[in-house]
């Protein structure tokens, strides 16, 4: 009888999909498409029992966290911010050394009175009493930026989520600053953002990430433990 | 959560509909605000924290929108549709659910669906009557619904602004004291930080535009800061203005020259916020505090003692109650009388009750003017199981 595969998910577009390509390459596993060339579908030659599944690296942090795939490869920010690494059901097994960005709060160049975390606790007090509202955060991070901030002792804010051009909300009047993801710093230099002294959320870089609530029958332990050492013959 | 028994769902109906025809019976009307409920409404009112405890979530048009966490507001908002002038006074009773995620996942006593039974009492003058009015009701409500042995702790919000207007310190630090309260951590670090070096230190741009700034002159200030910006090639982004940057950036240069926070001062918040008693031992503790050359409470102070009045009037056993100072810190729309009706030692499942005054949230929500209001509410199914938890 044959048994289920280990389920592996790669990323299905864009510079994580190359990178991730071309490290399994470089550590002589070859990934290849079954069934047609635009499918979402694959396998590792030469290795049984595993089948990659090509998803967009949001919902390989996603699948990972309610146990439908094995294992998966995707952004380090996209899995904290999924809860499931906090929460253990998704364990990180090693950084890749590629996707390296940074999740930072950026404030308008413009706020020449603030430069940390404790200045924008003391501007939101300000700016409630003179706009009757909330300072308001742009992001896609929600989860990430309620923790980072709840840990800094910021509260007097609220988010506003952004799934695009988050550097752009500022400008259109729908938020005062934002959570964003950003790898050189350019994009937020040219919107005339500046990053706050205190303000690194988190150093994201592509990451390899194990569930925990998926099905682990020992075939398949041993099936990710021989990719893991493809991978990182060091180790 | 496992569903409810035919036979417990009984019990809470029956014991929902008794206590809302007793709060009919004192001419509280019986409104049904929605459940579905706009999302920045809470949220700003109430800050992110209550996003990390309520189901928010965008509808098919684009709206955000959540399942109220709490009937307060959703019943203010009743009020203002009814009457946009706010002129007439209200009474309003409710009994639904309210929603709140629970964070380690839902328990008998944390449940993320609950029934709460509650009234407002809006537009009342009399401020003292109506907050003995609105919490001698719950009170007898959960009495007649055969809650016994069941304490009261009393606070009042209202006694800490009036402590904080009354010290001899910049307003900027008022706003800070006033908008870190809610929070006792980071108050607490505040009061440290006030005490030993206000100025915090400030970054390169911010140190040689302060070194420039001349604390006197708002006007030069401003455009000192704006020549900076230009020279810079810094546009003005967003809603916050050049005077309010440059009266935060002279605010800082003013803490840097400003004498740290007395020790004196620093004890007197202290010990105000440590004050625990019965009622009447508890404010003249704190009228003790103040007495010396203090903040001058005398006003609050009159008003509390007048509410423990009125409460007496109503039958609530004083002598049995607590007041504490801090009481109430965790609910940001209250703005003076707090109580809650708690089983001791029972925790979070003890909660049985509680409520305040809000004077300041109708206003928020679109009131033309202040309009005094106060109310409370009931959580329904902890009632019942300590009721039931009593008769066994």
């Amino acid at each position: 009888m044959r048994s289920d595969p280990l389920i592996l998910a790669l990323p299905s577009k864009g510079r994580l999909m190359e990178r991730a390509g071309e490290i399994f390459e470089a550590a002589g596993l070859t990934v290849r498409k079954t069934g047609h060339e635009r499918g979402y579908r694959g396998e590792i030659a030469g290795i049984k029992g595993v089948e990659i599944a090509f998803l967009s690296a949001a919902e390989i942090a996603q699948q990972l966290s309610l146990g439908r795939v094995h294992a998966g490869i995707t952004g380090a920010d996209l899995l904290h911010e999924s809860g499931a690494v906090a929460s253990g059901r998704i364990e990180l097994l090693r950084p890749l050394g590629f996707g390296g960005a940074d999740v930072v709060v950026a404030v308008p160049e413009c706020w020449v009175d603030v430069s940390s975390m404790g200045d924008l606790e003391e501007v939101a007090a300000i700016f409630t009493r003179e706009h009757s509202r909330r300072l308001r955060v742009a992001t896609k991070y929600i989860n990430l930026t309620r923790r980072y901030f709840a840990d800094k002792g910021v509260t007097g804010y609220r988010i506003v989520e952004s799934l695009g051009a988050t550097e752009g909300t500022v400008a259109a009047g729908t938020a005062e600053l934002i959570v964003d993801i950003t790898s050189t710093g350019t994009t937020l230099k040219a919107n005339h953002f500046k990053m706050l002294d205190d303000g690194l959320i988190l150093k994201s870089e592509a990451m390899l990430a194990k569930s925990a609530k998926a099905a682990w029958q020992k075939d398949k332990q041993t099936v990710l433990e021989e990719i893991v050492l493809s991978l990182d013959p060091d180790c | 959560m496992v569903a409810e028994s035919a036979a417990s769902y009984e019990a809470l109906q029956a014991q929902d509909n008794a206590i809302t025809a007793l709060f009919q019976s004192r001419d509280y009307e019986l409104v049904a605000p929605a459940y579905l409920q706009p999302a920045d409404l809470f949220l700003d009112r109430m800050g992110e924290a209550i996003r990390g405890r309520t189901y928010v979530f965008t509808d098919p048009g684009g709206a955000e929108l959540c399942l109220r966490p709490d009937v307060t507001l959703p019943a203010c908002r009743v009020y203002l549709e009814r009457t946009p002038k706010s002129d007439v006074e209200a009474r309003f009773c409710y009994n639904g659910p309210a929603f709140r995620f629970q964070p380690g996942g839902a328990q008998a006593a944390r449940p993320r669906e609950f029934r709460q039974a509650g009234i407002e009492y809006i537009g009342g003058a009399d401020r003292a009557s109506a907050d003995a009015e609105v919490t001698g009701l719950a009170l007898e409500a959960v009495r007649s619904a055969g809650l016994k042995d069941c304490k009261i702790r009393l606070g009042d919000l209202g006694l800490f602004e009036a402590l904080i207007q009354g010290l001899d310190i910049p307003e900027r630090w008022r706003l800070r004291m006033r908008h870190f309260f809610w929070r006792p951590p980071v108050f607490h670090d505040l009061l440290r930080q006030l005490s030993s070096a206000p100025a915090a230190e400030p970054g390169a741009v911010e140190a040689q535009l302060i070194g420039a700034l001349d604390p006197g002159d708002i006007e030069t200030s401003q455009s000192l800061v704006a020549a900076y910006l230009d020279k810079a090639g810094i546009p003005l982004d967003g809603v916050r203005s050049l005077s309010e940057i440059t009266e935060r950036l002279l605010g800082r240069a003013a803490d840097a020259s400003q004498p740290p926070l007395s020790a004196a001062t620093l004890r007197l918040i202290e010990d105000y916020l440590s004050v625990s008693d019965a009622p009447a031992a508890a404010l003249e503790r704190i009228a003790q505090l103040t007495r010396a050359g203090g903040p001058d409470l005398s006003t609050v102070l009159q008003d509390a003692h007048t509410r423990l009045e009125k409460l007496a009037e109503t039958g609530v056993d004083l002598e049995d109650a607590t007041f504490s100072a801090e009481f109430g810190r965790d609910l940001e729309y209250y703005t003076s009388h707090v109580f809650q009706i708690e089983m001791p030692g029972q925790g979070r499942a003890g909660q049985i009750a509680g409520g305040g005054r809000y004077d300041d949230l109708l206003k928020s929500l679109g009131a033309p003017h202040e309009v005094p209001a106060a109310g409370s509410a009931i959580h329904t199914e902890r009632l019942l199981a300590a009721v039931q938890g009593g008769r066994a």
